[in-house]
């Protein structure tokens, strides 16, 4: 198992150095963002200084060469726009993203497995037909629409829910938080649906064929001989069995959630990482795209070793292999 | 040059009028704004960005005011004048008190000046004090800019020069400190309508009113600017009433909004006009001739050719079809009114079938063919006018293959000349010539700082030469026709060729609010006011 954590670790570091090398030169290919923010009619000398100003008057290599030294001591710079240092921007909108996705994701794990489950259990009955029926919806309606469809219908028709913004919060350990708060809680409703719903419409179709596939083997078989109830079979056998690619898609999906949330967090104008990436990228603001993306790269290492990690957990199987 | 003009000063008067009444009747309210774009940082110094001052000027002034059509009058300086060739003598304010009870004087002119160019960000406010040599104090209420040089638009650079409290911001005027100080709000303190209470990063700015504001009292007790960015999501926002006033109302929305009684929708012009640029050099990279092949000479240096690509818009069509109505034909670099625009220049005309026959005179029977370059992304329908121009390009035989870019690759390689026809927006945001005819049409010459905009590499001598003596012209009217001239010159050239004039749309909740729309599209919440 050391020798397994070891292994992946040092994968971790080259994948990091890979794409800071990717993320720093694509980036400066796409063009100098003084021509984008330097005032009309600024002078030659100001434009100069300006460029001083921000290094970018250094070769590539140097420039690269300061980014990584200061990274490495934790250091990512200062944002062109905001003059604040980007992981504290970064960390600033964090929190907004994190419970958004975690409510979203999370739930429509438990939901959409809950779901998938009972259409692959029984794959003729109505409701598991009007379940996959809409779980093809979930996939193809663009969520773009969705989340326009959701504002319209209940902030602008109805009024039930806030279109927009993230309500109450409430302060714990120095983060805001605002699902804590009924007004938090009535703002993140509406984007956390609109999340959810194309991962919950996949969870659902996974459950389902995972379901239907283990409910014909020998284990479930022998389960049902031995004169182990239903509901038995189906917590301790069935939902252990095909949770290997569940596992693996909600560790995707939730990286990827995390961080390109954008449409949603444009859309409701949720305050979250999302939505800095984006106004980021409109105004080159170098250093915080080249920090986030490599903020995202190491978000993707991390949870990929977890999900192998919990594998491990899981199934014997793969702890046998890994051990051999 | 004491008040810039007569209708500007009567404007503010009657603002100022009107607020008396308004300010009693609605005390204890909140005015809850929508807007596109916020600052990117509560010190007003960081950057030139116009939403950036938008917000700045909630809590900050500034010497010289900029009324709704963009001409000046004034704000915290109460008169100006030339007193030798470069020197300028501004009379302050007198009574004016910063929002932590300190009075307003030349001392805080000078500190605010002196700090710019330390704390400036990239979208850089030194462009406000360009020409400010030295600023010298007479007394608390007068003081002395000198300048490099004779500065005739001096008071026209001021417009954006935010005066911040030189007590509170003196241990906040570092790079390093400057947005810590101001973001937290120990630095910020102005003598602006609206006292600071709270910002985010792309988030909201919360301000209270400031009793004491020499203008008199806000009709707002608080103000609420969310950013929304999402122009559909910012509709729906104030449909459902979490907010009472939006800007930037597309042009598709803007259409439905027509029939919703509980919406009502303001049209201002815009200062933004759609300039057609095409390059001057003698070799050009994006025109070929009919094989597909580079071609040799610049057919875009020959005036007929220049006139056949002009006559070939439909205006009129780009404005009711591509538009939605929501602009005006354009026929030349400035809204009307402005300073400098000429009133003698006429309508443009569409004509394809002379357009034709010019390009035959020119030796270009059969056409030719060019890639045409615009951004999609940065103004009301940028993407839609270029589709547009393509199609009746090609109408008359120049065949055009269209690219609506984002901003961020147009930008840069436009300002390396990486394009031959080219088109993207242009908002005289000071309201004079100086900026805009100073900035594109002046043969580029980085010694004199002018033509750092001339993308196309035009060259008028006589156009140099005008615009050399307007910018150290004092007197103001011998400098707009002198302007005016250079427009006239330039327009007659068609290098650069004027498309349409573009106009923007606020909206707020029914029957409750009375604003007048700004040229430079700012959402100021003090002059916003309940109706009735």
């Amino acid at each position: 198992m050391r020798g397994f954590v070891i292994k992946r670790l040092l994968q971790a570091v080259v994948v990091m150095a890979a794409m800071s090398v990717i993320v720093f030169v694509g980036v400066y290919a796409i063009g100098n963002p003084v021509d984008i923010v330097i005032p009309p009619d600024a002078t030659q000398a100001i434009r100069d200084e300006a460029i001083r100003r921000l290094g970018l008057d250094r070769p590539l290599w140097e420039q690269y060469w300061i980014f990584v030294s200061n990274a490495v001591q934790g250091d990512f710079g200062r944002s062109f726009v905001y003059n604040i240092p980007v992981l504290e921007l970064i960390a600033s909108r964090l929190p907004a993203t994190l419970e958004l996705v975690l409510i979203s994701v999370i739930s429509a794990t438990v939901l959409g497995v809950a779901l998938g489950v009972y259409a692959g259990y029984r794959p003729e009955s109505r409701i598991s037909k009007t379940i996959m029926a809409l779980s093809v919806l979930g996939f193809s309606v663009p969520s773009f629409w969705v989340g326009l469809i959701l504002i319209l219908t209940f902030a602008v028709s109805l009024g039930w829910l806030p279109a927009g913004g993230r309500g109450d919060t409430v302060e714990i350990l120095g983060i805001r938080w605002s699902f804590l708060t009924l007004d938090g809680l009535s703002h993140i409703a509406l984007p956390a649906i609109n999340l959810a719903l194309f991962k919950l419409a996949m969870m659902i179709r996974l459950a389902r064929a995972g379901t239907r596939e283990i409910m014909l083997t020998d284990t479930i078989k022998f389960a049902r001989a031995a004169g182990l109830s239903e509901a038995t079979i189906l917590r301790r056998h069935l939902l252990k069995m095909i949770s290997i690619p569940i596992i693996t898609v909600f560790g995707l999906e939730l990286g990827s959630t995390l961080a390109f949330a954008v449409v949603t967090e444009t859309i409701f104008s949720w305050p979250g990482v999302g939505k800095l990436i984006i106004d980021s990228i409109y105004v080159l603001d170098r250093p915080v795209m080249v920090a986030y993306l490599i903020l995202i790269a190491a978000l993707f290492v991390t949870i990929n070793f977890t999900v192998d990690l919990v594998f491990a957990l899981i199934d014997p199987r793969v702890r046998a292999r890994r051990s051999a | 040059m004491k008040h810039a003009s007569k209708r500007g000063f009567l404007n503010a008067t009657l603002i100022g009028a009107g607020f008396a009444v308004a300010a009693t009747a609605a005390a204890a309210q909140t005015l809850t704004m929508g807007v596109r774009g916020g600052p990117e940082s509560m010190d007003p110094h960081f950057s030139a960005l116009g939403v950036h001052a938008a917000a700045a000027k909630h809590i900050f002034d500034t010497l010289v005011w900029s009324g709704t059509d963009l001409q000046i009058e004034p704000g915290l300086a109460t008169s100006w004048e030339p007193i030798d060739e470069d020197t300028w003598e501004f009379k302050l304010r007198e009574g004016v008190t910063f929002h932590d009870g300190s009075a307003f004087t030349a001392e805080d002119v000078k500190f605010s000046i002196e700090r710019i160019p330390v704390v400036t960000g990239p979208t850089t406010t030194t462009i406000y004090v360009r020409r400010v040599a030295e600023v010298e104090i007479i007394d608390d209420h007068t003081i002395h800019i000198h300048t490099d040089g004779p500065a005739s638009t001096l008071p026209n650079d001021f417009i954006r020069l935010f005066i911040v409290s030189s007590e509170a911001a003196a241990d906040y005027s570092t790079p390093e400190t400057a947005a810590e100080g101001f973001n937290s709000g120990a630095a910020t303190v102005g003598t602006g309508p609206y006292k600071y209470v709270s910002w985010e990063p792309n988030g909201d700015l919360v301000l209270e009113r400031f009793d004491d504001y020499w203008r008199g009292m806000g009709a707002w007790e608080r103000v609420i600017r969310q950013e929304i960015p999402n122009d559909s999501s910012r509709l729906a926002a104030l449909k459902a009433g979490q907010v009472d006033v939006i800007n930037y109302v597309s042009s598709v929305d803007y259409l439905a909004l027509q029939n919703d009684p509980d919406v009502d929708s303001v049209i201002g012009d815009s200062v933004y006009i759609m300039n057609l640029q095409l390059d001057q050099r003698d070799q050009t990279p994006k025109v070929y001739d009919n094989d597909g092949n580079v071609m040799a000479e610049n057919p875009l240096q020959n005036p007929l050719v220049r006139e056949a690509f002009d006559l070939a818009i439909d205006r009129d069509t780009m404005v009711e079809i591509v538009l939605e109505g929501l602009g005006q034909p354009a026929n030349q670099l400035m809204p009307p009114g402005f300073f400098g625009s000429n009133e003698g220049i006429p309508g443009k005309t569409y004509d394809p079938e002379r357009s034709r026959e010019l390009l035959a005179e020119a030796g270009y029977p059969d056409g030719f063919e060019i890639d045409l370059f615009c951004t999609s992304d940065r103004l009301p329908g940028d993407g839609a006018i270029c589709q547009g121009l393509g199609q009746m390009f090609t109408q008359v035989g120049i065949d055009t293959n269209v690219n609506a870019i984002s901003r961020t690759v147009y930008f840069p390689a436009q300002a390396a000349q990486e394009y031959s026809v080219f088109m993207n927006g242009w908002g005289t945001l000071t309201g004079e010539a100086s900026y805009t005819l100073g900035g594109l049409a002046h043969s580029n010459d980085p010694d004199l700082g002018l033509g750092a905009f001339n993308r196309v590499r035009y060259v008028n001598e006589d156009v140099d030469r005008l615009l050399q003596e307007g910018a150290t012209t004092l007197d103001a009217d011998a400098r707009r026709a002198m302007y005016e001239e250079a427009m006239a010159l330039i327009v007659a050239d068609r290098a650069y060729i004027p498309v349409v004039q573009l106009q923007t749309v606020w909206a707020a909740r029914a029957g409750a609010y009375t604003f007048e729309p700004r040229f430079d599209e700012d959402t100021l919440a003090f002059f916003i006011r309940p109706a009735n």
